[in-house]
């Protein structure tokens, strides 16, 4: 499975919500119609997942273009 | 008495005076109804089948040209250039640089003929590239004709085109040229050509005979053989013409996808006319845009399925159809588009307005889309993942294995409807640098007469 975040986020990242600690975690992510599992820092507590901004920026925006039709 | 669905403004194919229409319905079908006081009533089939043609919707909020090179004085469709009343921008501007031809098709949007008017210069076909580039911007250029090839400098008004800012640079071509001549493709790919139109009306020659007057088949083939050597995208356009070739649908995706990622999609075209007709056509000569998709599920067995089919975000819903499929290493399409499908809205305002998109934003994806669809994939991975799952696998199989499937049906004088004429965004350059939704540029009465094409 492809890395779509740096090592180091899981050190500077702590979850905003309950303040615990991120780790790898496999997660489902849709957009119309299809879905993708990619390894992500998830929250071990309450599961909010940090989308780093390259990775929405870059390979998420292309994929919704690419779903989104003329 | 039928249901009336909705009234518009047509024209009478005899003496091409403006006259009310009505579209009515009988049974699942949708025909637009119309009366001249002096050349009495038309009845022209519209739509047969399913999708209905009431679901069959994709509402805009309208956007005028920034530049209008003429003014409103007649009304729709007499003063077209484009005119402050327009609705869309333009998504792709059409140059005719010649009128010649090496084909005399029984069917021809363009009325090349025997006569033909002098080809115009590099001189004037930069005046037209700045024109359009002046009135819209980074629109998609389709060079066309008559049949561009035969002109020698091809080469060098593709470099005009691409020197003054257009980055997606498309030709409309028969092919033989492509297909005979040694290094014509590396040529017209080293001026900066992104894809070739190519007019591709079956898979045998029983279908190019009654067409385009010659056996074809083979010289199709070698072009986009040509192509594939050169990275030149190529989308496969059909006619499609009762009687002729409408059997031959599934086996003409089938094609085009053995030799995809080359080929980049199918665009079907329901035969039109244009022309003189002493007697009106009949409505059994016609192909509607839900036909096409019906086929299209029945003669792929339901690879392509009309739900994966949805009405264009740019110019009018009743003009076109359009699905995006990724093909898959097992040779099945795997559908991106879904006839219900909303794109996500993050704000509040435009979650309110999710079901009227606006007009221009419509025209800059279209542009976007096609630019990226229809150009040969700038991917240099040749492996292609199987699973499509992980966002890199699917990213790379998309960019190279993406593969588009679309029609659009074009208006004539029997079928004109000015509301649809008004939201076009395909737009040819007139010789005077005007721009002419490409319907009402190639419109002729039942005579023969055209609004806006010259004729020498």
């Amino acid at each position: 499975m492809s890395q779509y975040y740096e090592a180091s986020l899981l050190e500077e990242w702590n979850c905003a919500k309950c303040g615990a600690a991120l780790k790898p975690a496999k997660v489902d992510i849709a957009y119309m119609g299809s879905q993708f599992t990619i390894e992500l820092p998830k929250c071990e507590i309450c599961g909010l997942v940090l989308i780093p901004e390259s990775l929405a920026r870059g390979k998420m925006a292309e994929v919704e273009k690419i779903l989104e039709d003329k | 008495m039928m249901p009336m669905l909705s009234q518009t403004q047509s024209l009478c194919p005899e003496c091409l005076s403006r006259i009310p229409a009505y579209y009515i319905k009988e049974g699942d079908a949708v025909f637009l109804v119309k009366h001249c006081d002096s050349h009495g009533k038309f009845q022209t089939v519209l739509w047969r089948g399913k999708p209905d043609f009431e679901t069959w919707v994709r509402p805009k909020i309208p956007t005028s040209p920034s530049l209008c090179y003429a003014e409103m004085s007649q009304g729709c469709p007499f003063d077209c250039g484009l005119c402050p009343e327009h609705r869309q921008h333009t998504c792709t501007a059409l140059l005719e640089i010649t009128m010649r031809c090496n084909l005399n098709c029984p069917v021809c949007f363009a009325s090349a003929g025997s006569v033909v008017p002098p080809d115009p210069d590099l001189k004037l076909i930069r005046t037209w590239y700045e024109r359009v580039m002046n009135a819209c911007g980074f629109c998609n250029i389709q060079l066309s004709g008559g049949e561009p090839t035969v002109r020698d400098d091809l080469p060098m008004i593709i470099e005009i085109g691409r020197e003054i800012g257009f980055s997606f640079i498309q030709l409309n071509t028969n092919g033989i040229r492509l297909a005979t001549e040694k290094d014509y493709a590396r040529r017209l790919k080293e001026a900066g050509l992104s894809s070739v139109f190519l007019q591709f009306d079956g898979t045998n020659d029983d279908i190019y005979i009654p067409l385009r007057g010659k056996p074809l088949f083979e010289v199709k083939q070698a072009a986009i053989e040509h192509c594939t050597e050169n990275d030149i995208g190529v989308v496969l356009v059909p006619t499609l013409m009762p009687k002729v070739n409408l059997h031959n649908i599934g086996d003409i995706l089938r094609f085009g996808l053995k030799f995809a990622p080359t080929v980049r999609g199918v665009h079907f075209q329901p035969v039109s006319y244009f022309g003189r007709y002493p007697n009106p056509p009949l409505n059994k000569d016609r192909i509607t845009l839900p036909e096409i998709m019906t086929a299209l599920e029945q003669q792929t067995h339901g690879m392509v399925r009309t739900e994966n089919f949805r009405p264009p975000g740019c110019e009018n819903a009743r003009c076109s159809f359009h699905g995006n499929f990724i093909l898959m290493p097992d040779g099945n399409l795997k559908a991106l588009t879904q006839l219900t499908q909303t794109a996500c809205r993050c704000d509040e305002s435009s979650r309110i307005s999710q079901h009227i998109e606006k007009a221009e934003e419509g025209a800059i994806q279209a542009i976007s889309t096609v630019a990226r669809q229809w150009a040969f994939p700038t991917i240099s991975e040749k492996q292609c993942c199987e699973k499509t799952d992980d966002l890199d696998a699917f990213l790379t199989r998309a960019r190279q294995y993406g593969f588009a499937v679309s029609a659009m049906a074009f208006q004539d004088a029997w079928n004109l409807d000015t509301e649809r004429l008004r939201d076009c965004c395909i737009h040819v350059v007139s010789p005077e640098g005007k721009l002419i939704p490409f319907c009402i540029y190639n419109l002729t009465s039942a005579g023969g007469k055209s609004l806006y094409r010259l004729k020498f």
